[in-house]
């Protein structure tokens, strides 16, 4: 019997929709090495539209779309980038930026909102005066939403403060903006104005917007020019193309209407959760998709034990920590199934309260 | 009213047939980065049947198939490659495995059969006495079949020479394998047999196959193991991979085949291109399913200009050099589009030489 399964790990778990399928079987198609594949072009026109750049480029993943944008604006041996210390580029991409790309990370705390401090990017910002020491600093990135803040948005104030910044020092300025649409629609914010101050940004067309595989990066046409061949170096110059951009481009039509839903739900999984003796959520801190747990002392329950209690009823959650899991909502989750993942949590929490009052 | 191009620039240009399109539809998937694809995996476990490696690995396209291959096995500072000047990785692959991978080329001279010397590439291996100086090579990469000698096919003896050289020498043997089904089916060796002594092949799925994207490379647990961490380093980690690999599954299944008949087009054109006064085409280098000719000063027209005589009819050809084009068949170009397209070079070359005022 084939069990459906509440995969709840993450948004890239998302699978072509029925719509998604028909379209990928149909994509007008060509060779987008030797030449353009329609599809892609369409794709990336929808993308420059959305995010008011001027020119856009497909990539095989997130990474990618961080990893050629570093790249690219820090294309002189001896760059450097400054970042959050918590950021997804930093943490979560294998340090590719330094290990492919040669580039140096200067890390900024990140605070828990997802923002770093202004004055402490400034005081990152290397001083050319001691250059015979000093890697120069060339690109500020910032994340929206942020992941391991627990998918918080940063603000377009705030953005277009460290744009400024950026451009004060004469560095460039690129967000990592693998959920913009969930930071977008929990700010009420449109895309484009809330990436207005960054030359670059990378898009993830396979997180909640359910496409089965791919980013897009987008920037000026000099930026994109540069990055294109980046990205036949780095290996993904794919040929055929639209079938993949068609699914994206049904997620685009389809799927940026239901992110508030994911958010509505992940707020009442996490409401649901806090009100679990045992359990803690920083709900306040719920913003999008996205919902941190703890697991307090009380409990005597442990994440690994948690994960496994779910996983016999079919439900997948990340283990974070010993005592935090990550939850993710998606399109493809529904409000029973949150209920379901609600009372199952409880179930097991019980259980495991039920074993410490046993023990003598 | 749209018009059906007959595209010879590259196998490259291969369109997702049906079957493969309808396979995408119904494509059993999963996140292939947080688990494993099914799909992918499927594809995976085939393609190590077939080259009779421990391991696969799907990867978006050849260059990243090379990529990964030439750093993976260079994987401390300071390694150095042998490979051919002629290469496919030493000249069309933007440099990358030094750019990105921070690896040192040395080339050996490739003949026109897409060999190197097995003295050569023996010179070629840096001498450890001269470490304070010398990278340390670590590596040997073949082509088969090799592309710009005009595809022709590596034999499996020599292929043999070079792996029991490398293994003398403790160095690994890469084979960029993107028509690697292309030289099995020329030579009539299984394509097992034919990359026995490599560690590593980069077989692509997107060309002469016909699948619409990928490539895979395939090799030992531990290779693979490390090669998968590349891929997603590079950004190749894929999601729902499975929409891609199923097209590939298709590929293999009927497309592999069809290449038997691909060489006999390209030997068609070949020996219809040479009857043609004016141009030039080496036979015998005519081994599979790429046909390089040449424009002979007595015919007076260039390159550029036969491209764009073809191109009004709807052909699309490379342009190599200025007196030089490439022709690449594949399942998508029908015995009757050869024909045509041999009529209209005909016409082309002979037209411009009548219109040069002959008596």
């Amino acid at each position: 019997m084939v069990t459906r399964w509440i995969d709840l790990r993450s948004d890239t778990v998302t699978k072509p929709t029925e719509a998604m399928r028909t379209a990928m079987a149909k994509a007008e198609v060509d060779d987008d090495v030797l030449t353009f594949d329609p599809t892609g072009l369409r794709l990336e026109e929808e993308m420059i539209r959305i995010t008011g750049k001027e020119a856009a480029l497909f990539v095989p993943s997130g990474t990618m779309g961080n990893l050629i944008s570093v790249l690219t604006h820090c294309d002189v041996r001896g760059s450097e980038v400054i970042l959050g210390h918590n950021s997804h580029i930093h943490i979560y991409e294998n340090g590719g930026i330094s290990t492919i790309g040669g580039v140096h990370p200067r890390t900024v705390i990140n605070n828990k909102d997802g923002t770093m401090d202004i004055n402490l990017i400034e005081a990152a910002i290397r001083d050319p005066a001691f250059e015979i020491c000093y890697p120069t600093t060339k690109l500020i990135c910032l994340e929206n939403s942020h992941c391991n803040a627990g998918g918080r948005c940063i603000s377009v104030e705030y953005i277009d403060k460290v744009g400024e910044l950026a451009k004060k020092h004469g560095l460039k300025l690129h967000i990592d903006g693998a959920r913009i649409f969930n930071a977008s629609t929990a700010l009420g914010v449109p895309v484009d104005r809330l990436v207005q101050a960054a030359d670059s940004v990378s898009i993830c067309l396979s997180k909640g917007l359910g496409a089965p595989v791919g980013s897009m990066i987008v920037g000026s046409k000099s930026f994109i020019a540069k990055a294109k061949i980046l990205r036949k170096t780095l290996g993904g110059g794919m040929r055929q193309i639209g079938v993949l951009c068609a699914a994206a481009l049904v997620a685009l039509q389809d799927n940026v209407g239901k992110l508030e839903d994911d958010h509505k739900k992940a707020k009442t999984l996490a409401e649901g959760l806090d009100s679990i003796n045992g359990l803690r959520v920083d709900v306040a801190s719920v913003e999008t998709n996205i919902v941190y747990l703890d697991i307090l002392e009380s409990s005597n329950m442990t994440a690994p034990k948690l994960c496994k209690a779910l996983e016999r009823h079919g439900i997948l959650v990340m283990e974070d920590k010993p005592y935090r899991v990550r939850l993710v909502l998606h399109h493809q989750i529904s409000t029973t199934d949150v209920h379901f993942t609600l009372s199952c949590i409880q179930q097991a929490v019980d259980a495991a309260s039920d074993q410490n009052a046993a023990s003598p | 009213m749209v018009t059906k191009k007959v595209d010879l620039r590259s196998d490259t240009v291969t369109k997702p047939t049906e079957a493969m399109r309808a396979a995408m539809a119904i494509a059993e998937v999963d996140d292939d980065v947080l688990n494993f694809d099914p799909t992918a995996r499927r594809l995976e476990t085939e393609m190590a049947m077939i080259t009779g490696k421990e391991a696969a690995l799907f990867v978006p396209s050849g260059t990243m198939g090379n990529l990964i291959s030439v750093l993976v096995h260079c994987d401390v500072r300071g390694s150095e490659v042998i490979l051919g000047h002629d290469s496919h990785i030493a000249v069309y692959e933007n440099g990358g495995i030094s750019t990105i991978g921070g690896v040192h080329p040395r080339t050996v001279t490739n003949n026109k059969d897409g060999t190197m010397d097995i003295e050569s590439i023996e010179a070629a291996i840096r001498n450890k006495n001269f470490e304070i100086c010398y990278p340390t090579t670590r590596l040997i990469c073949l082509e088969n079949s090799h592309a710009n000698s005009g595809g022709r096919c590596l034999s499996v003896e020599y292929t043999d020479m070079v792996g029991v050289l490398a293994r003398n020498y403790g160095l690994k043997l890469h084979i960029d394998g993107a028509r690697l089904f292309n030289a099995s089916t020329a030579l009539g060796v299984p394509v097992h047999r034919l990359v026995q002594a490599a560690d590593s092949v980069s077989v692509c799925l997107s060309k002469g196959l016909g699948a619409p994207i990928g490539s895979v490379i395939v090799g030992s647990k531990s290779f693979i193991a490390k090669a998968k961490i590349l891929r997603k380093t590079l950004g190749g980690g894929m999601r729902q991979s499975g929409v891609l690999c199923a097209a590939a599954l298709v590929a293999l299944q009927e497309n592999v085949q069809k290449i038997e008949g691909d060489h006999k087009k390209a030997r068609t054109l070949a020996e219809g291109l040479n009857n043609i006064k004016g141009l030039k085409v080496d036979l015998d280098a005519v081994e599979t399913n790429i046909v390089f000719f040449d424009i002979l000063e007595e015919a007076n027209i260039t390159a550029q200009k036969l491209c764009n005589i073809l191109e009004e009819h709807d052909i699309l050809l490379m342009q190599d050099k200025p007196k030089r084009l490439r022709i690449v068949l594949h399942h998508q170009i029908s015995a009757s589009d050869v024909q045509f397209t041999l009529s209209c070079i005909q016409k082309a070359v002979n037209g411009v030489s009548h219109g040069n005022g002959l008596a």
